[in-house]
């Protein structure tokens, strides 16, 4: 790369200094340094548990504490250290991309002379040699000319390596841009629905930018509404497969069987569906059944299947008031020593191993909790809807259970130019190295009586194969 | 059919398979066994005799890729058992159809082969085979996507990684004047130029399955990157393959630097597969792609 020469008046050290870094910037070595440190960032934030609190990484036995906090390595992907990397690079992105834009559009500037990389002899008179090679280039190679300004005629083929490279790097640019917007606009929560009740988005934070004069977004003007909710499973077979590397040994050489068994709870989670409905008043604005992997999309919020909660209600011996108790979380019955703890409430549809579908008659499976129990590995009890079981010589029946869906919800704008400029790097990229593109330039010339095609041949891209190229271009001259 | 009966014919489906798993790693470590004669005797009838064994090798890895398939009734590439297997066969056919070009170069097979063997047999030994069905956050048509091209982009990394460390070992010896494991002194350039194109190859495969899973994530988690040790070591493995290709741009850079890099790049690759998992055990990070430990 060329840079003018510093006018006198601009010599001054402040100004010398800012050119050096522009030159400095404007270098693909200086990228491969970027590169490089960014590289040791990233494995940096892969060691220390990000978003992890300090009292929790002390506990876990983490040292250097000082170290830590000095470089906010537990939010180091947040922390000025790493952000002061990535605006770095993208200034050299930038400016490499300023300074080669000028070059996309400049008018090539050629040798006058080639080092022929294949000489072919033609049977044609050296008069008739001309037109007829551009002829064969141009009208059934599909070669399109450069420059026939010097002696050697200048022709390519394929798209222009140099702005599809450009292209992908302003792509890349513009995917900066998109962190940026989510960087500054992106808020994110979570709300518990159940079902039939209306509720407004009420934001507990807000994006990095409005955080400058506000805590917290304003609630929507509309509400969000669960018309149902539904759980679904899939049967499964436990395969009794050994720990052991000699018997893992022995079933591959036929010597044991390996076996699939049925266990007392053999479900496993296959979907969780939520339908949705987005209602401004009275009036329905929007709805949906989603699940995961199908998000619902409204006024730049985006709602997602998080997971469910449960609440079972049971009761302990002939007790008329039952007692409350989260799903997977322990429940202190009176009179019995231990706590008891309830699995996650088994209902909605399942698939059964033969590929029929069947309803569930909603069961959960309970434990005696306490050490003892747990140092016995007492195995859990189903325990069916309405029915009873005798634990510790308590009985406990399930008399009803509620289920509420779990909803993340985020407001991220920047995703969309994530996705344009996402695609369109993609795009360029895969034509820039995937694509043929060739450099030729010839020149007719006659030797010993003969007439010789002299040809330069430069190709990039894995779909440019010069032999090829040579064997076409003999075999059409010659024809 | 009860479901006594399908748990019978689904172990018995499980037993064959296991069995042909075994009988491929044995020929792996068969064809490695070659590989090694070869390195060490430099003659080229071992190293072809392992090219033969991987040949066959990768035959019936296909077949038994094509049986799990069956046996699941999906793609078979969701537990680790199953992407180490998938490793195993890409990487060997990907090197099998790049030596079609080299014909009497068998030395990178020993890389080739002692990965496979070694995914094989962490597979075999360490993993549980066990069919299980997809979990809700994996029943995504990205999911196809995003593992297919991940995985279609490691094997052609390993290739090139092999061929790069076939180059560094045999340039010496050709500048001694030597023709050392079916080299000659004007095909090595080509040869090491083929390491390149293969980056250049697996490099987009890589983008896209890197974009493929921030749309993905975003569809099942609600953000596009979390800096999962997953996501941040594809990541390191991007950035350093990145690397490699500006430093092909620079003379000073183009030679010795560059090969180190795309070892480096291929080291990065193989974290990102499965030195992450250790890592997060390790440290105790929790990672969104813990389905994969």
């Amino acid at each position: 790369m060329r840079f003018k020469k510093i006018p006198e008046k601009i010599k001054s050290p402040a100004k010398q200094l800012l050119r050096w870094t522009y030159r400095k910037l404007a270098s693909v070595t200086t990228s491969i340094y970027i590169l490089s440190l960014m590289a040791v960032f990233y494995m940096i934030g892969t060691i220390f548990p990000q978003g992890a609190s300090f009292s929790d990484y002390e506990k876990a036995g983490g040292k250097a504490i000082w170290f830590v906090a000095s470089f906010d390595l537990l939010i180091f992907f947040s922390s000025p250290l790493f952000l002061c990397a990535a605006l770095l690079l993208l200034t050299n992105l930038g400016i490499c991309c300023y300074e080669r834009y000028p070059s996309l559009f400049a008018k090539r500037v050629f040798p006058d002379k080639f080092e022929p990389t294949r000489s072919l002899k033609l049977t044609r008179h050296n008069d008739q040699s001309q037109t007829e090679v551009s002829k064969v280039l141009k009208d059934e190679m599909g070669f399109r000319l450069v420059s026939k300004d010097n002696t050697w005629i200048v022709m390519e083929k394929g798209l222009s390596r140099r702005r599809l490279t450009w292209l992908y790097h302003a792509g890349i640019i513009l995917c900066f841009v998109g962190f940026i917007i989510t960087w500054l606009f992106a808020f994110e929560g979570s709300i518990t629905l159940k079902p039939g009740k209306a509720v407004e988005i009420a934001p507990k934070t807000t994006g990095n930018l409005s955080s400058l004069w506000q805590k917290k977004e304003p609630p929507t003007e509309w509400a969000l509404i669960l018309d149902g909710f539904q759980t679904e499973y899939v049967e499964t077979a436990k395969l009794d497969y050994p720990k052991d590397k000699f018997s893992r040994l022995a079933i591959g050489l036929g010597w044991q069987l390996p076996r699939y068994e049925i266990k007392s709870d053999n479900l496993a989670p296959k979907d969780w569906k939520s339908s949705l409905r987005v209602a401004r008043g009275v009036k329905t604005i929007a709805q949906k059944t989603i699940e995961i992997n199908d998000p619902l999309k409204h006024d730049g919020y985006t709602f997602y299947q998080e997971g469910f909660e449960q609440r079972l209600k049971v009761r302990v011996g002939n007790n008329p008031i039952p007692l409350e108790v989260k799903a997977d979380e322990e429940l202190i019955v009176p009179g019995l020593d231990e706590p008891v703890k309830f699995g996650t409430v088994r209902t909605g549809r399942v698939t059964r191993l033969d590929g029929s579908v069947d309803k569930i008659k909603p069961y959960v499976m309970a434990r005696s909790a306490g050490k003892s129990a747990l140092k016995h590995e007492v195995k859990p009890e189903r325990l069916d809807l309405h029915g009873s079981i005798e634990l510790d010589g308590a009985f406990l029946t399930l008399v009803g259970f509620e289920e509420s869906s779990v909803i993340s919800y985020r407001y991220d704008p920047g995703v969309l130019v994530l996705w344009f400029s996402g695609i369109f790097v993609l795009i360029t990229m895969t034509l820039r190295f995937y694509t043929g593109y060739y450099f030729l330039a010839y020149n007719i010339a006659l030797s010993n009586g003969s007439v010789f095609l002299d040809v330069h041949v430069r190709a990039s891209g894995l779909g440019a194969d010069t032999d090829k190229l040579y064997k076409r271009m003999a075999h059409l001259l010659e024809r | 059919m009860p479901t006594s009966e399908l748990l019978s014919r689904d172990a018995y489906l499980l037993s064959i398979e296991l069995r042909l798993f075994w009988l491929i790693a044995f020929i792996y470590c068969l064809s490695l066994v070659l590989f090694i004669f070869h390195l060490i005797t430099r003659q080229n009838t071992a190293g072809r005799a392992g090219t033969t064994l991987l040949w066959i090798a990768a035959f019936l890895h296909i077949g038994l890729i094509l049986f799990r398939t069956f046996e699941a009734g999906r793609a078979p590439f969701q537990t680790l058992f199953e992407t180490l297997s998938w490793f195993a066969c890409s990487v060997t056919l990907t090197w099998l159809y790049v030596s079609g070009k080299w014909k009497d170069v068998h030395l990178p097979g020993l890389v080739i082969s002692g990965l496979a063997l070694g995914a094989s047999l962490y597979a075999l030994f360490a993993r549980s085979p066990a069919i299980d069905p997809l979990s809700p956050a994996l029943d995504s048509w990205w999911f196809e996507w995003h593992v297919v091209l991940a995985f279609f982009s490691y094997a052609v990394f390993v290739v090139s990684a092999a061929i790069e460390m076939t180059y560094l070992l045999v340039k010496p010896m050709i500048r001694q004047g030597l023709t050392p494991y079916g080299f000659t002194d004007d095909m090595l350039e080509g040869f090491h130029k083929s390491a390149f194109r293969l980056v250049i190859f697996g490099y987009p495969l890589l983008t896209f399955a890197i974009f493929s899973g921030a749309a993905w994530a975003n569809d099942a988690w609600g953000r596009f990157w979390s800096w999962d040790p997953k996501e941040t070591w594809s990541l390191i493995t991007w950035t350093v393959f990145t690397i490699y290709l500006h430093s092909m741009t620079i003379p000073r850079f183009k030679n010795l630097p560059a090969s180190v890099i795309n070892i480096i790049g291929f080291i990065c690759m193989m974290m990102t597969f499965l030195g992450v998992n250790w890592l997060a055990k390790l440290l105790g990070i929790p990672s969104l792609h813990i389905y994969a430990v």
